[in-house]
């Protein structure tokens, strides 16, 4: 497998460190491009262009958190914010249009109502995705 | 424009694509979680699971800033109350409900719904288009200043045959816009203008005036 | 007092026959006529076939001499819908609405109609008995 476009989905957890370190080792080999993106989602109560300063301010310290991630290993990656009513289609729709090979994302465990939970995003991303998807579950 | 459809039956459907092909913010509220699947996977996240009577769901797709909710579900009930809701909760300047039954009309503007759309009246005026036993028809109606725009048939034998627009016995109200002879192509008329056999006259009336407006086109 | 329930059920037909037993003039309508059979042997009101939510039906149950019209159906909205026709078409003097949804109920109640919210009602019940 050849990972020339990697993307990189990210929303602030640990295990978005580790999926960093692993895209960037995978990436390195082909001499790939890692984008990292945060997605804001904008609630219907607010037009979809909405600048929501507290939301763009926590994706602008995610985002320099994985970059700094991707120097440590000694890679570059090149950072980006979307806003959207939904994460999943944001990731699917940027995957698409970037044309990446891989989308690699990490996630926490999580439980909702006491039951383990893989919650909307990843599922969606899984059934929709144009390009293989890597999982790292921390 | 941001538009609120509430109920995900074919007319919420079509009436979503429709908007969303005219480049509107559009989000459809379905309480059919099945509905709002096949919706979402072929337009994207323009719907909404819920119900769209409750003030907690339109606070939550923000109701406070649409422009216009149209309530299409198969209940005159449901629609009435989904419309007053977002009036009365949200503020919503402009609302429109479909109503199963014609009767409704007439209380959903008592209770201040701006525009309802009854299926059954327009399928009926569609007929009274075609059926020349009913000359005049309801074009559109200006509610707000009770006025209607209606097109008049001129039948065989009307006994205004061949008389001038100035010696028709006009009721003050009313006002002529077009004619179309059967032939085609219309005129302005002018009080010289002739009528005849199988005019089609398109006239601004009030309500009241529209009976003698009637009988002054077409004679007794 | 002449008086049109909307909807025989529990609450429906345990009221008309109250009502009835109070030597009031009651009708009731339902839209299935299975319903009726929850009225007792002893009820001396009318029952009628009808959708509340329809005019005519409306009328020809009497709506326009009614001193009280009161809906009592399983749906808020068709509910609300009756009391709105019985008050604002046919000028009945009082309307009276069970509405589940309590944010529903207080709309409605802001907008003139006399209202309850069973919800709301037998929350605070309970929460009542248990402060004691």
């Amino acid at each position: 497998m050849e990972f020339k476009k990697v993307l990189v989905p990210v929303v602030g957890t640990e295990a978005d460190e580790e999926a960093m370190r692993l895209a960037c080792r995978l990436a390195k080999k082909d001499k790939g491009k890692i984008w990292s993106v945060f997605v804001v989602a904008i609630k219907r109560a607010l037009p979809l262009d909405a600048e929501i300063e507290s939301e763009i301010k926590k994706a602008e310290e995610i985002l320099d958190r994985v970059e700094s991630i991707a120097t440590e290993e000694d890679y570059e990656t090149e950072t980006d914010i979307l806003q959207a009513r939904e994460v999943g289609p944001a990731i699917v729709d940027e995957a698409v249009e970037r044309g990446v090979d891989l989308i690699l994302m990490g996630i926490a465990y999580k439980q909702r109502f006491g039951q383990f939970s893989l919650g909307n995003v990843v599922p969606y991303v899984l059934k929709n995705s144009p390009c293989p998807v890597i999982l790292y579950q921390q | 424009m941001y538009i609120i459809v509430v109920g995900g039956g074919r007319v919420g459907y079509y009436l979503l694509k429709a908007l969303l092909n005219e480049g509107h913010e559009v989000l459809l509220i379905e309480k059919d979680p099945r509905i709002c699947k096949t919706i979402t996977d072929e337009m994207g996240s323009v719907c909404f699971r819920g119900d769209g009577c409750e003030a907690a769901v339109l606070a939550e797709v923000g109701t406070g800033r649409a422009d216009m909710l149209v309530a299409v579900t198969g209940d005159d009930e449901d629609n009435l109350v989904s419309c007053q809701v977002a009036k009365h909760k949200h503020n919503v300047p402009r609302t429109i409900a479909r109503i199963r039954n014609p009767l409704n009309a007439v209380l959903f503007k008592k209770l201040g719904i701006d525009v309802t759309v009854s299926s059954t009246d327009i399928i009926l005026e569609s007929i009274e288009r075609e059926v020349p036993t009913h000359p005049l028809t309801h074009l559109l109606t200006f509610e707000d200043k009770d006025l209607a725009l209606v097109d008049v048939k001129i039948p065989a034998g009307s006994t205004t045959i061949g008389k001038t627009v100035k010696d028709l016995d006009l009721p003050r109200e009313s006002n002529l816009a077009l004619i179309i002879p059967s032939e085609g192509g219309a005129r302005t008329p002018t009080p010289a203008t002739v009528i005849n056999e199988g005019d089609q006259i398109i006239a601004v009336t009030t309500r009241e005036s529209e009976d003698l407006l009637r009988a002054a086109l077409m004679g007794a | 007092m002449k008086i049109l329930i909307m909807g025989c059920g529990r609450v429906g037909a345990r009221l008309a026959s109250l009502l009835d037993e109070d030597g009031h003039n009651v009708t009731i309508l339902d839209t299935d006529t299975y319903s009726f059979r929850r009225l007792p042997p002893s009820f001396g009101g009318t029952a009628l076939f009808g959708n509340g939510i329809d005019e005519e039906a409306l009328k020809k149950a009497g709506v326009e001499d009614m001193d009280i019209f009161i809906a009592v159906t399983q749906g808020d909205n068709r509910n609300v819908m009756a009391c709105q026709l019985a008050r604002h078409i046919f000028n009945v003097p009082r309307v009276m609405c069970r509405i589940y949804d309590p944010l529903r109920e207080e709309m409605y109640s802001a907008l003139g109609l006399e209202t309850v919210s069973p919800t709301k009602v037998m929350a605070e019940l309970f929460r009542d008995k248990i402060k004691g």
